[in-house]
């Protein structure tokens, strides 16, 4: 049988066989950068449906991006083609929504609500709920709504909110009954909504999954479970495993790397494997082979994280993979006098680069502020830049309009949505409505708001490009077309030569969603591919021959032949908040964290740049620099390079 | 796994309904009524074949209010299946695994369920009625994320593999080696060893030889055909020989047939050669035999058969009938049964029945339930009232149902209606509390069912087919209102009424009850002495109102039956009558005498007398007048 499965087998190191083998529950497996743990949990979902065609068990695999889950669900269907509907390959919130889904009701959920994943759709949430109260809330809504944000992640529900005194951050203890209020009322408006938020995800799930039948449902369903990126989980999401898990659930995998945790912001912790290990009876398997870097990155990676005291203590440290040679030029240092010298030298350098290297580049920084003037200083250069992160919502006005048109036609009644429909088609469009007036219309006529609002659109009389556009929407809302027709329709107006660039980007985000939506749910209703949609980051796909920009945290799990490494000073890698919380704090380690994964990223090629002062502000060099050996001296063989 | 629920709408002459389903569930009534609807209507939910062309519904299915209504503006044809799990954990892993997605629990029981909907609606998009599917959640609403993925479908399918086995079973068909259902597949799974089918083979060649070489003419046939060969494929050797026998194992096994003798002398002969009722007989066995060797194989070790089979008795006499029964209940998986027999019926358990009823062009079904339900919200005080019923409630608070074991008590009636206390929906949530009483003091419980069946086993069959029933004390009663009902020219069978001499079969006020339960219209008449009160007062005691024991049980004014027809003047008559039956001196009896002996030969007169009132309308018209007034209401009673 000498099927792509088998050839991958067969090229696995022992030790990552024996991971994909592993039959003895419960295992953890410490992948260092560019180990191969993906290629481990594909091939062992692959070997666990291949060895099992006449079962009917599942298998789940837990991943943190969409993006992941998507190539994870891509390589596995390779591998194993035929077999792999057996595999729910998701994000924890995917995976909760689907649990929700299916068994919401019992909480009073019904099956198709609506995820809201865009802060102004839940600051809106909390606005209205607020005003439908008596009492008097404080006017800063985004803080409230954190304060939210954090009691739900600490999977704290309302009832709990207001019996139990909790310490909020920098919350006074007078104010503790008024955020559990506003909390309380906040979901009911949700529910009335129809809609769920991110946070909100994983605590009903994990309230279902209190039920005992519940948890054993998903373990009969469920035989195996793979969690990739472990070390990232957050204290909500391994509650909601454990309990998933109940007592005697064993077949857990988790891949993790404790050096490259970067998320204790969001409630990850170092110490988390820690506890995996002691409530599971983890067996651990080291994968320390690392097959992506070059010999002095390795190194350099090596000689930065001892520096940090919270790690696992049998972690091994990472090889180099035999037959990698080292050379000079693998790790290159560049200091700048000022922060904008440091983007525009950058910027110079990679506009020498031919478009094939080019399109292998990234720039990682530590903060989105550094990238944006990164960005500004390439397009000056005339190099294509694309800004990697997540998106919640299109950025154009179009796109935006057409997703509010897809949702009106779902939910007529929503009138949240109602007004986003109104703004965006007014702003590509500059046609400006009268809400109130719509709203009135619709309810002295019993017609729907989307239906008056054609009305009044046609009133108008609007250039025919526009028309064709609201016609299309029309017969879909009529039932007088389907749903990929009228929305290829809608796409043909917008894509012209004169579409703006965010638009563009918009039209190849839609391109690459749908093209994953296919991919993960084949066939699909309007309002499955709404649901799919909510869960996803729209962010575009970047065109060939672009430059990379990301924050370290965007970088994650990614690979480059080139990466250029910028702001390597103090107060800006570390960051001020962490500078200020002093040596060995576990914020400094999180930051020395960072900088291990954003270095770990390259396969060929690290360029390390910082400059002298940082918005007028001289800085020091990094701490960082100086513990991989990369300063004055200390470095055996990295090359001083000075350029102004 | 099985069906334990369906609710059929607008398909066909079904507007709305909705029955439980057990393991053995037999439906009985007139043609036309719907049986066979509902029977279809679960093979098209169930098939898999669904949704091509031609093979679901079709605008004929759609139920229509009248002639005039148009099938593309009605809402179209329902049909909601469900299948739960009679006690926690009777679903192995592997189905549970399979239907991980749709499945849904009852987080208070444990027990699990999936619900699937069909429907059929016209589309104006594609100008066609158009089918579509999707399993529900156990609020009811459809299911969203992978719950509505499509290939959810195959897996509940192969569990709940569907056959339907239709009224005409012709053995030619079933048994035909290319083309049947059970018969091909069984033949095509046989397994014959490489070693055997060679020697099997070489066997049918030799003999093959010697056939060819036992006439000298067949060898000449062959020459002359092969000079065929010789002018189409003249570059090529072509060959040609003449076969007598199997050329391969295929071929051979295919001329498998069943043949079988009545008795140790007859000859042997074909099935199809046989009567129709054997034949019809054996498809059914035929069934079994592929269920137990071939379902597993084809579907999944947990598959459970769903056989929809209509009028099993076909062409069987009654005796045969009589034991079908048993033979049915013992087929394995689920059975959904239609029949027109009241043999069969004898034997079938009170509660497996359903009653098909087509009433102002609606079919309704009537059972005998042993659990009533009804949608309720969770109320203030609910939960309280279900922990201290003693296990005669239960509420789903998904489906938010409430369901009452047997029928509802007043303690716990009021305590229901005190939940409803100051709800806004006050005034439905209460007659729907009240509906729930109402429907559940028609509840008969196991112990006077199983009374029943012991006395009533004889005429239980014919009384389920009735239309009205009319409730007598004794066999006498029997007799005489048959005859006078047939001088009335109101013939009592041709209007499908049965008279039930309740005496003879258990107690009147049983037989109310049960008619009550299943909603078939009825009359009674008592003697008018103590017994007959008694009789009424039992119904009283059932919950029967005053007003309706009044108009629905006539009593003979004068006493008893005889005592009645001497004081309506039929004394010269009855003496006439017990003359020839060769009572000494009869027409010399004075009044007590003669009723002394009409007691004393109470069935040989009244069946005498009976045939009498049967050919002589006046007379009929002078007998009791509670008899009379009985004949009269029947017609139209409802």
């Amino acid at each position: 049988m000498d099927n792509l499965l088998e050839l991958s087998l067969r090229d696995l190191t022992d030790i990552q066989c024996r991971a994909v083998h592993w039959n003895d529950g419960a295992l953890l497996v410490l992948a260092g950068p560019g180990s191969g743990k993906t290629r481990v949990l594909t091939c062992r979902v692959a070997r666990l449906l291949e060895s099992s065609r006449d079962d009917h068990f599942r298998i789940l695999a837990l991943t943190f991006t969409n993006k992941a889950a998507h190539e994870m669900a891509n390589r596995v269907a390779a591998l194993v083609p035929g077999l792999s509907d057996r595999a729910d390959i998701d994000t924890f919130h995917g995976f909760c929504a689907q649990v929700v889904r299916q068994h919401g009701v019992h909480l009073g959920i019904k099956p198709n609500f609506a995820i809201y994943s865009r802060s102004a759709d839940r600051q809106a949430v909390l606005e209205d709920a607020l005003r439908r109260d008596s009492q008097r809330f404080g006017s800063d809504i985004r803080r409230l709504l954190s304060l939210i944000d954090d009691l739900k992640a600490r999977m704290i529900t309302p009832e709990q909110a207001g019996q139990c005194d909790i310490a909020w951050k920098g919350v006074a203890s007078n104010e503790g009954d008024l955020v559990a209020r506003a909390y309380r009322l906040y979901e009911d408006e949700l529910r009335r909504a129809n809609a769920l938020d991110f946070n909100s995800l994983i605590l009903e799930a994990y309230k279902l999954l209190g039920y005992p039948a519940m948890a054993r449902h998903y373990q009969t369903v469920y035989r195996y479970w793979l969690i990739d990126e472990f070390q990232d989980t957050n204290g909500a999401q391994y509650e909601l495993l454990r309990r998933m898990a109940g007592e005697h659930f064993r077949e857990i995998f988790a891949v993790a790397d404790d050096d490259q945790t970067i998320y204790e912001w969001n409630g990850a912790n170092v110490r988390r494997i820690g506890t995996l290990v002691e409530e599971f009876a983890c067996e651990v398997v080291q994968l320390p082979t690392n097959f992506r870097c070059p010999p002095q990155i390795v190194e350099a990676a090596n000689r930065l994280v001892v520096y940090n005291a919270s790690r696992v203590a049998s972690k091994q440290k990472t090889k180099s993979a035999p037959g990698k040679s080292t050379n000079e030029e693998q790790v290159q240092c560049r200091v700048f006098k000022t922060d904008r010298d440091e983007v525009k030298g950058i910027a110079a350098e990679i506009a020498g680069l031919d478009v094939y290297a080019r399109a292998r580049t990234a720039v990682l920084a530590r903060n989105r502020v550094l990238l944006e003037s990164m960005y500004n200083a390439l397009k000056h250069q005339n190099v294509p830049a694309t800004i990697l992160a997540r998106r919640d919502d299109f950025v154009s006005p179009e796109m935006r309009w057409l997703v509010a048109c897809l949702r009106q036609i779902n939910r007529p009644l929503d009138r949240r949505n109602m007004t986003t429909l109104v703004e965006s088609f007014g702003s590509f469009s500059s046609l400006s409505l009268d809400f109130d007036e719509l709203v009135s219309r619709s309810v002295v006529n019993g017609v729907t708001y989307l239906s008056v609002w054609m009305e009044m659109t046609r009133d108008a009389a609007l250039p025919s490009p526009v028309m064709a556009i609201v016609d299309a929407v029309e017969r879909l809302a009529a039932g007088r077309t389907t749903l990929t027709p009228a929305i290829q329709q809608i796409l043909d107006q917008f894509d012209s030569n004169d579409a703006g660039d965010d638009l563009k980007e918009d039209l190849s985000a839609w391109q690459r969603l749908s093209r994953e939506i296919r991919v993960s749910q084949g066939f699909t209703s309007l309002e499955r591919f709404l649901q799919e949609l909510d869960l996803r980051s729209k962010e575009p796909v970047p065109s060939p021959g672009t430059v990379f920009l990301a924050t370290i945290h965007g970088a994650k799990g990614l690979e480059f032949e080139t990466v250029y490494l910028i702001g390597l000073a103090e107060e800006v890698l570390p960051s001020w908040h962490s500078v200020k919380k002093g040596v060995g704090s576990a914020a400094l380690e999180e930051e020395r964290r960072s900088c291990f994964v954003a270095i770990t990223r390259a396969r060929h090629r690290l360029i390390l740049s910082r400059a002298d002062q940082y918005k007028g502000w001289p800085k020091p060099p990094s701490r960082f620099l100086q513990e991989m050996g990369m300063l004055n001296g200390g470095s055996s063989t990295g090359l001083y390079s000075q350029s102004a | 796994m099985r069906i334990t629920w369906i609710k059929i709408q607008n398909f066909r002459s079904i507007r709305s309904l909705e029955v439980d389903l057990g393991e053995t569930t037999v439906f009985i009534g007139p043609n036309n009524a719907g049986k066979t609807a509902i029977l279809e209507a679960l093979r098209i939910a169930l098939t898999r074949r669904w949704g091509q062309r031609g093979t679901g519904f079709s605008e004929y299915d759609v139920h229509l209010a009248d002639d005039s209504a148009d099938p593309k503006s009605s809402s179209g044809v329902s049909i909601e299946l469900r299948s739960e799990e009679s006690e926690p954990g009777e679903w192995s892993d592997e189905i549970v695994a399979a239907l991980g997605h749709i499945l849904q629990l009852d987080l208070h029981t444990g027990r699990r369920s999936v619900t699937l909907r069909t429907q059929c609606k016209w589309s104006e998009d594609t100008g066609a009625f158009e089918p579509s599917w999707e399993f529900l959640g156990a609020g009811r609403d459809p299911l969203a994320g992978r719950g509505a993925r499509r290939v959810n479908l195959e897996p509940f399918w192969r569990y709940l593999p569907v056959f339907y086995l239709g009224a005409l079973r012709d053995a030619g068909d079933e048994f035909a080696p290319r083309s049947s259902q059970f018969w091909t597949r069984l033949l095509k799974a046989l397994e014959i060893p490489a070693d055997l089918e060679s020697r099997a083979l070489q066997v049918l060649d030799l003999l093959n030889q010697r056939l060819l070489k036992a006439d000298p003419r067949l060898g000449d046939i062959a020459e002359k055909i092969s000079i065929a060969t010789r002018i189409a494929a003249r570059d090529r050797e072509g060959d040609l020989a003449l076969r007598m026998v199997p050329l391969k194992m295929w071929d051979l096994l295919s001329k498998a047939e069943i043949i079988l003798r009545n008795e140790p002398d007859s000859p042997w002969l074909p099935l199809v050669s046989q009567g129709q009722g054997i034949q019809s007989l054996s498809v059914i066995f035929l069934f079994r035999a592929f269920v137990d060797h071939l379902l597993r194989e084809l579907n999944e070790p947990d598959s459970e058969p769903v056989l929809a089979l209509e009028e099993p008795e076909t062409h069987l006499h009654p005796q045969a009938v009589r034991t079908l029964w048993r033979h049915v209940s013992e087929l394995p998986g689920q059975k959904i049964v239609t029949t027109h027999s009241p043999y069969f019926v004898q034997h079938v358990p009170f509660r497996d029945l359903r009653l098909v009823r087509l009433k102002s062009n609606r079919t309704e079904i009537h059972s005998l339930p042993a659990d009533y339900s009804t949608a309720l919200p969770l109320l203030q005080g609910l939960e309280r009232v279900v922990a201290t019923s003693g296990g005669s409630l239960d509420y789903e608070h998904a489906s938010e149902t409430l369901t009452v074991h047997g029928a509802l008590d007043e303690k716990t009636y009021r305590s229901l209606l005190e939940c409803c206390g100051k709800h806004e929906n006050r005034a439905d949530l209460v007659q729907k509390v009240k509906d729930l009483r109402d429907r559940s003091s028609r509840f008969i419980d196991d112990e006077e069912l199983r009374s029943l069946e012991t006395y009533a086993r004889r005429m239980r069959g014919e009384i389920f087919f009735a239309e009205r029933w009319l409730i007598v004390e004794g066999q006498a009663d029997y007799l005489i209102i048959h005859a006078m009902a047939s001088a009335l020219e109101y013939d009592l069978d041709a209007h499908g009424v049965s008279v039930i001499d309740a005496m003879n079969n258990g107690d009147p006020a049983t037989f109310a009850a049960l008619a009550r339960a299943l909603e078939i219209p009825w009359l009674a008449v008592f003697d008018g002495d103590d017994a007959g009160r008694n009789y009424k007062t039992a119904l009283a005691n059932r919950g029967f109102a005053a007003n309706e024991i009044d108009y629905r049980c006539r009593t003979h004014p004068a006493g008893d039956l005889e005592a009645q027809f001497v004081t309506d003047g039929l004394g010269p008559e009855l003496r006439n009558t017990l003359e020839a039956l060769d009572v000494r001196d009869a027409a010399d009896l004075d009044d007590k005498a003669l009723l002394s002996q009409l007691r004393n030969k109470k069935s040989a007169y009244a069946a005498a007398f009976a045939v009498r009132i049967r050919g002589d309308k006046t007379l009929a018209q002078r007998a009791p007048e509670a008899f009379r007034a009985a004949i009269k209401e029947l017609r139209g009673l409802t």
